[in-house]
């Protein structure tokens, strides 16, 4: 079942199409991995679905409700109920620095989830645990790793009980030797069934997790499939010529 | 402690009471005021953001003396409302370094505002703050941290601006100085007022910088 749907998307930044004509689903627990060059449009791409970037024509729809449709955009009730279903993970992490790593964790479901504190405390306490920084909630962004900050960001994430997670080269800002502890709980969260989209230059990561590769080059799907198909005998030439680049 | 001493130094202190009060009536009108025009500035409404522009300019581009000035003693020779506005010359020297210091603020918290990683925001948007936590949650705090050693230093400006009330002849700290000065025939009272505006702005950097590390994040 499909739990979004997009179609013949298209975005101009001025003169500069960087989308044209995209089209694709993603199904309840896919994790989908989307490759491709530096200025495919794979990043404009994510930021479209929770509504970072205004789309200029095309249908996008995520869970049966309708972000935007031919280019015209919901009522902003429609649309906050729609991104509220996604959390997304960014590459610089975009953490909050005058917060501890607890607060930055609690601050969304205080603001916005009308729970008893007690159970947002107990929750980020577990989410923490989960990703590996228990000791460090008290600690604010400055004082961690950017492995640590991009777990914590994913921690926040997932605070908000997303149904599907955007991530957004969630490793490219990371020293090499940091890459793998956020990969890991990337991984772990695919084990759980999570519904995941993942820009990602991490080629091994996408074949190892991924069931679902999209190889994009200039603003354009070239082609989608299995990683191991994908990877391993593409169609066409300019995915060829990309994974020769970076398989090699 | 010989009377002469006494009756130099009481006069005096009672000038910094002046100081003082107009130094606190100053900074706590300017930064809420300041921080409102930096908000007319960043509006979509162009004519709200471009009187606010405007009046940056001109308080920034003209001197403070003339603005005190001109409130005092330009104001009341104005044509029909002169004589309506024919102010307390506390109350118009309050006023005058009120509108003149909150465009300093004003830029001081835009400059803090440029600061911020357009990140935040879209993190924020992302864990669906509404625009008004956004700004108070996320973006104020940062804000009022990136500001504070500008505000800092400009907060110490302002405590030597209050000399200024010199040539208003309201009477304060410099004005009681120079007096003794005057009738004694001495330079001692220079000195004197000289370490009471150092107190002063000694206690104010001690305050900010308590305040930066007590809000230190980076």
């Amino acid at each position: 079942m499909a739990i979004i749907e997009v179609s013949n998307l298209k975005k101009s930044f001025g003169e500069l199409e960087v989308l044209k004509q995209i089209t694709f689903d993603v199904n309840k627990n896919d994790v989908v991995a989307v490759v491709g060059p530096s200025g495919s449009g794979k990043s404009t791409m994510l930021r479209s679905l929770v509504y970072l970037e205004e789309i200029n024509d095309g249908s996008i729809s995520v869970a049966g409700h309708k972000l935007v449709e031919s280019g015209i955009y919901s009522k902003p009730k429609e649309i906050n109920l729609i991104t509220s279903k996604m959390g997304m993970v960014f590459q610089h992490f975009n953490l909050f620095p005058h917060l501890t790593v607890q607060e930055n964790l609690e601050i969304a479901p205080k603001l916005l989830k009308k729970e008893p504190f007690s159970v947002i405390q107990r929750r980020s306490t577990e989410l923490l645990e989960k990703v590996g920084l228990s000791d460090r909630a008290k600690a604010y962004p400055s004082q961690l790793s950017g492995g640590q900050k991009q777990r914590v960001a994913i921690a926040r994430a997932l605070m908000m009980d997303p149904e599907i997670l955007l991530f957004d080269e969630p490793t490219s800002a990371l020293d090499p030797e940091l890459t793998g502890e956020v990969l890991q709980v990337m991984k772990n969260l695919a084990e759980e069934h999570m519904t995941m989209i993942v820009v990602t230059h991490e080629m091994e990561f996408a074949k190892e997790v991924a069931n679902r590769a999209i190889f994009m080059d200039n603003g354009e799907i070239i082609e989608t499939g299995h990683p191991s198909v994908l990877f391993t005998n593409p169609q066409f030439d300019r995915t060829k010529a990309f994974l020769n680049r970076t398989l090699r | 402690m010989s009377t002469e001493f006494i009756n130099m130094i009481m006069p005096m202190l009672e000038g910094a009471k002046v100081t003082i009060l107009l130094f606190l009536i100053a900074i706590v009108s300017s930064i809420p005021l300041g921080f409102i025009l930096t908000l007319g500035v960043k509006s979509n409404n162009k004519i709200v953001s471009w009187l606010a522009q405007t009046y940056i300019y001109l308080m920034r581009g003209t001197p403070l003396l003339l603005q005190l000035l001109f409130i005092c003693f330009g104001l009341p020779l104005l044509p029909v409302v002169g004589e309506y506005l024919v102010l307390d010359r506390f109350v118009a020297a309050c006023l005058g370094f009120i509108l003149n210091y909150a465009a300093y603020f004003a830029e001081i918290f835009r400059g803090g505002l440029l600061a911020i990683d357009k990140g935040q925001y879209e993190a924020s948007h992302v864990l669906g703050l509404n625009k008004w936590q956004t700004t108070t949650r996320i973006i104020l705090p940062q804000m009022f941290r990136i500001a504070l050693p500008a505000i800092s230093n400009e907060s110490v400006t302002l405590v030597k601006d209050t000399a200024l009330l010199y040539a208003v002849a309201v009477p304060e700290l410099l004005h009681f100085a120079q007096t003794a000065v005057n009738r004694d025939f001495t330079v001692v009272p220079f000195f004197f007022a000289g370490m009471i505006y150092l107190a002063i702005t000694l206690v104010l950097t001690m305050f900010f910088k308590w305040l930066e590390r007590r809000f230190k994040f980076v």
